[in-house]
C-alpha cells in the first residue's frame, strides 16, 4: 500500500547521502551551524530575548566563511533561506492580524438557522459607535472603499486604457519617449501630495460648488485616487497592446484595413485578458489607497443617503484604519484589524484574478512567436 | 566561479548584497555610536565621576546596560498633541540649559526677567538649576544640559502604550490613563504616578461667519442638541439659515472622550457628528475652511477665521476673554481637563519617580514653569495648593 511513499523516502535518503558525501566536512559543518544559528536567532527573536544578536552573529559569521570558502553551496542555502524567509514572514502577518481582529468576531455574532456566526454582525447592522454602544460595523468602511473604487475606475479605466493605446498604437516614437517616462514619474509622486492638494484646495472648493455641509466627498477622493492609479493602468496595459504580436496587426493591415479598425478589431481583443489587468491592478492600487482617502474624507463612519450619493464621503477600510489606530483600543483595535482582515481578503483575491488573466494571455498568445 | 562572477546577473546580486551589508554596519555604527556618545559628552563635561552615584540609579530604571560610562541616560517622553506644546517647550528650554545672565528664557538682566524669577533666583543654567535639586551635577554650559529631553508627538493613547512598556519615561496624556489603556483604578495605582502638569479649557468654536452671523454664546444644553443630531440649522440658535457641519474628534481619543463626558454628561453618550478629526490642527484647518461649522478644541490652536463662543452652563456665562467674571480659563469650567505626565512604577523606582523625571517634572510645578509653559501656550495653569499636592508625588529634593 505505502510502497510508494516510502520508495519516495528512499529516494531522498539516497539524494542526501550523495550530497552529504560530495560535499566537504568544513562546508557541511559551516552548514549546519548556519542552519542552527539562524533557526535559534528567530526563536530568540520571537521570545523577544535580549540574546538575538548572538546567533544571528554566529549566522553571519558562518556565511562569510562559507562565502569565501565554499560559495556556491552558500549561494544556494542563502538564498533558500531568503525565499523561506518571505514566505514566514507572510505568513506571520496573516496569522497576525486574524489573531487580533478574532475578538470582534467573537463579539459581534449573530445566529443564522441557529447556529452562531462569528462576525456576521459586522456586516448587517451600519452603525459604528464604538464609544456609545459597543457596536462595531465594516459596512459603512466597505461601502466607502467600493465608491472610491468604482469612481476611480470609471477615471482610471477609460482614460487608462485610452493613453495606453495612444502611446502604444499612435503616437509617433519621439512622443512616445517623451510621455512614457512622464507617465512613470507621475507614478512616483507620493500619495500625500495628492491628498494635500485634495484636502487644501479640492475638497473646499467642492463644498462650495456644491453647497455641501463640510468637506469630503467621494467623488473627489476617487477622482484623486484614479488619478493616482492611472500610472499603473497605463503601463500595464501598454506593455500587453505592445505584447501583440506584430504579425496579427500586419495580417489585418494587408487584408486592408485602416490603423483605427486594426487597433479595435485586432489588437485591442488580442491583448484584452491583459488591458482588464491593468485595470483589475489600478482597482487594486484604488483600494489599498490610505494617505489621500484619509486626509480628503471626514473619518466618520457612516452610510450616506442615498446609497449612491457621492457627494459626501465619509471612510474607507483603509483610512479608518489610518484615522484611529492612535486612539484606538480593546475592539475599536480589534475592529480596525477586521477591517485589515477584509482588505487582505479582497486584495488576494484581486492579485489571484489579475494573474489568472495574465496566465490566460500567456496562453493564448505565447504559442505565436 | 570567475565565469558566474562576469554574467551581470550575479555581479549585480553581489553588489545588492555588499551595499546591504554596508547599510547594516552603517546602522549598527549609528547606534553603537550614539550610545557611546551619550557617555562621551557627559564624561567631557566633567560629571562623570561626580555624579556616579544618583547617575546610576537614574538609569537602572529600564536596565539598560550601554551606560558604563557613567552619564545620566536622556529623558524621553511620549504622547498626546494636546500635552505636546507644554512638554516640547519645557523640553527645549531644558536642553537650550540658558544661563541665569538670559533674561528672555531664564534669570534675568539689566532689563528683563523671566516670570516667577522671584522665587528661584539662583545663579546656575536652568537644567542646572533644576537637575541639581536631584543630584545631578550642573555642566556650567549653555546647550548642555545634565541629560537631555527629547519629546516624541503622537496620542495619547500611544503616550501610555510607551510608558506602559517602558518605550519612554513619561507619557503624555490628555485622557485619564485608566480610559486610555482600559485599567482599573487600583492598577493605575500600583503601576503608575499621575502628574498632572496643568489644565486644558476645550472651548468650542464656530467659523467666522457663524459668529458675525450672531452666534457669540451658545448655552451647554444647545451645544449638547448640535453634537448628539438635535439641532441641524444654525437659525435654530439664532444664527444664519446655515446647516450645521459638525466636526468631532478622533474616536476614542482622550478629547473626544472628555467632551462627551463633560458635554453630553457621559463618556458613553451617543454622537452625530459630520467629521472626525484625529488633531487640533487637522480640525482648525477644516474649521476654517468650511462655513457653518462648529468644532472643540484645545486653546492653544485657535487663529484666523474661528472664533471661541462664550458658553452658559446652568446660568454662568463663561466668556473666552480672560478678564471676564467667568472665563473659560477658570478651573470650575466644566470642559476642563487635567492635562497628564504618567511616570511608571518599577522595581528600581517604586516611587514610580526616578531623579530624571523629578528633575524635569519640578521644572513645570514652579511659577515659571507654569507661567512660561503652561499660560504662554494658552493652557491654564494650576492653582497653588494643586502645585503643592503634585510637588508631593515627587522623591523629595536635596
Amino acid at each position: 500500500m505505502n510502497l510508494l511513499p516510502r520508495r519516495r523516502a528512499v529516494h531522498w535518503i539516497v539524494l542526501a547521502r550523495e550530497f552529504l558525501d560530495e560535499t566537504s566536512a568544513s562546508a557541511l559543518l559551516a552548514l549546519t551551524v548556519g542552519t542552527v544559528s539562524l533557526l535559534s536567532s528567530l526563536g530568540l527573536f520571537l521570545n523577544a530575548s535580549p540574546l538575538t544578536s548572538v546567533p544571528l552573529l554566529v549566522f553571519l559569521a558562518s556565511i562569510t566563511y562559507g562565502w569565501v570558502r565554499h560559495r556556491e553551496l552558500t549561494a544556494r542555502a542563502v538564498t533558500m533561506a531568503m525565499t523561506a524567509s518571505t514566505i514566514l514572514i507572510l505568513a506571520l502577518i496573516v496569522v497576525f492580524i486574524f489573531v487580533e481582529a478574532w475578538p470582534v468576531f467573537d463579539v459581534a455574532r449573530a445566529e443564522v438557522f441557529g447556529i452562531s456566526v462569528p462576525g456576521l454582525r459586522l456586516f448587517t447592522q451600519a452603525e459604528w459607535a464604538p464609544r456609545s454602544a459597543e457596536r462595531y460595523s465594516l459596512l459603512p468602511l466597505i461601502h466607502g472603499t467600493v465608491m472610491v473604487t468604482v469612481v476611480a475606475t470609471l477615471v482610471a479605466g477609460p482614460l487608462g486604457v485610452a493613453s495606453a493605446l495612444f502611446v502604444s498604437e499612435i503616437a509617433p516614437p519621439t512622443v512616445r519617449e517623451v510621455v512614457k517616462p512622464g507617465i512613470e514619474i507621475l507614478a512616483g509622486i507620493p500619495s500625500i501630495v495628492y491628498g494635500f492638494i485634495g484636502f487644501t484646495i479640492i475638497s473646499p472648493w467642492a463644498s462650495e460648488q456644491f453647497d455641501l455641509v463640510g468637506q469630503g466627498t467621494y467623488l473627489f477622493v476617487g477622482a484623486v485616487v484614479g488619478l493616482m492609479a492611472l500610472p499603473t493602468v497605463v503601463s500595464v496595459a501598454e506593455d500587453a497592446l505592445n505584447s501583440v504580436p506584430e504579425s496579427m496587426k500586419d495580417g489585418s493591415l494587408a487584408l486592408g484595413t485602416t490603423d483605427w479598425q486594426t487597433m479595435t478589431t485586432i489588437t485591442l481583443p488580442a491583448a484584452f485578458s491583459g488591458v482588464s489587468a491593468a485595470v483589475l491592478l489600478g482597482v487594486g492600487r484604488a483600494i489599498g489607497e490610505t494617505m489621500a482617502a484619509t486626509v480628503m474624507l471626514r473619518n466618520s463612519p457612516q452610510l450616506p443617503e442615498p446609497l449612491y450619493n457621492v457627494f459626501y464621503g465619509y471612510d474607507t477600510l483603509t483610512s479608518a484604519i489610518a484615522a484611529q489606530y492612535g486612539e484606538a483600543t480593546g475592539n475599536q483595535l480589534s475592529a480596525l484589524f477586521a477591517a485589515g482582515v477584509v482588505l487582505f481578503i479582497t486584495v488576494m483575491f484581486l492579485s489571484i484574478g489579475s494573474q489568472l488573466i495574465e496566465r490566460r494571455m500567456k496562453r493564448q498568445l505565447g504559442g505565436q512567436e | 566561479m570567475s565565469e558566474q562572477s562576469k554574467r551581470s546577473g550575479v555581479s549585480r546580486r553581489k553588489f545588492i548584497i555588499t551595499t546591504g551589508a554596508a547599510g547594516a554596519a552603517g546602522i549598527a555604527g549609528c547606534s553603537s555610536s550614539s550610545e557611546s556618545g551619550n557617555g562621551n559628552g557627559n564624561g567631557d563635561s566633567g560629571n562623570g565621576d561626580g555624579t556616579s552615584d544618583t547617575s546610576n540609579t537614574a538609569s537602572t530604571d529600564d536596565g539598560s546596560d550601554g551606560n558604563g560610562g557613567g552619564g545620566p541616560e536622556a529623558l524621553t517622553a511620549e504622547g498626546s498633541s494636546t500635552v505636546y506644546p507644554i512638554s516640547n517647550t519645557g523640553a527645549s528650554y531644558w536642553n537650550g540649559n540658558p544661563p541665569a545672565s538670559d533674561g528672555e528664557y531664564w534669570g534675568s538682566n539689566d532689563e528683563t526677567s523671566v516670570p516667577g524669577w522671584d522665587q528661584i533666583g539662583t545663579d546656575m543654567n536652568l537644567a542646572d538649576y533644576f537637575a541639581s535639586q536631584y543630584g545631578f551635577e550642573p555642566t556650567g554650559e549653555r546647550s548642555n544640559a545634565p541629560f537631555t529631553a527629547t519629546v516624541g508627538l503622537s496620542h495619547s493613547g500611544t503616550g501610555c502604550k510607551a510608558v506602559r512598556d517602558g518605550l519612554v519615561d513619561i507619557g503624555n496624556s490628555s485622557g485619564p490613563i485608566t480610559a486610555e489603556l482600559g485599567i482599573s483604578e487600583s492598577e493605575r495605582d500600583e503601576n503608575y504616578v499621575d502628574h498632572v502638569v496643568g489644565r486644558d479649557g476645550q472651548p468650542v468654536f464656530v467659523s467666522q461667519d457663524v459668529y458675525d452671523g450672531g452666534v457669540t454664546q451658545l448655552t451647554g444644553e444647545q451645544i449638547r442638541g448640535i453634537y448628539q443630531g438635535e439641532i441641524n440649522n444654525w437659525s435654530e440658535v439664532g444664527g444664519p439659515d446655515q446647516e450645521i457641519y459638525v466636526i468631532g474628534r478622533a474616536e476614542g481619543s482622550g478629547t473626544d472622550t472628555s467632551f462627551r463626558l463633560n458635554m453630553l454628561g457621559d463618556a458613553e453618550a451617543s454622537m452625530e457628528v459630520d467629521t472626525r478629526k484625529g488633531q487640533n490642527q487637522q480640525v482648525k484647518t477644516v474649521m476654517q475652511q468650511n462655513d457653518g461649522a462648529i468644532g472643540y478644541m484645545a486653546l492653544a490652536f485657535q487663529g484666523e477665521g474661528i472664533q471661541p463662543v462664550a458658553i452658559d452652563f446652568d446660568g454662568t456665562v463663561y466668556e473666552p476673554d480672560k478678564d471676564a467674571e467667568n472665563t473659560i480659563f477658570d478651573s470650575s469650567y466644566p470642559l476642563n481637563r487635567d492635562l497628564h505626565m504618567y511616570t511608571r512604577i518599577t522595581d528600581d523606582t517604586p516611587d514610580g519617580t526616578d531623579m530624571r523625571e523629578a528633575a524635569f517634572l519640578n521644572m513645570f510645578l514652579t511659577d515659571f514653569g507654569q507661567q512660561v509653559f503652561v499660560e504662554g501656550v494658552e493652557y491654564i495653569p494650576l492653582p497653588t495648593k494643586d502645585i503643592e499636592a503634585e510637588r508631593e508625588k515627587l522623591p523629595s529634593s536635596s
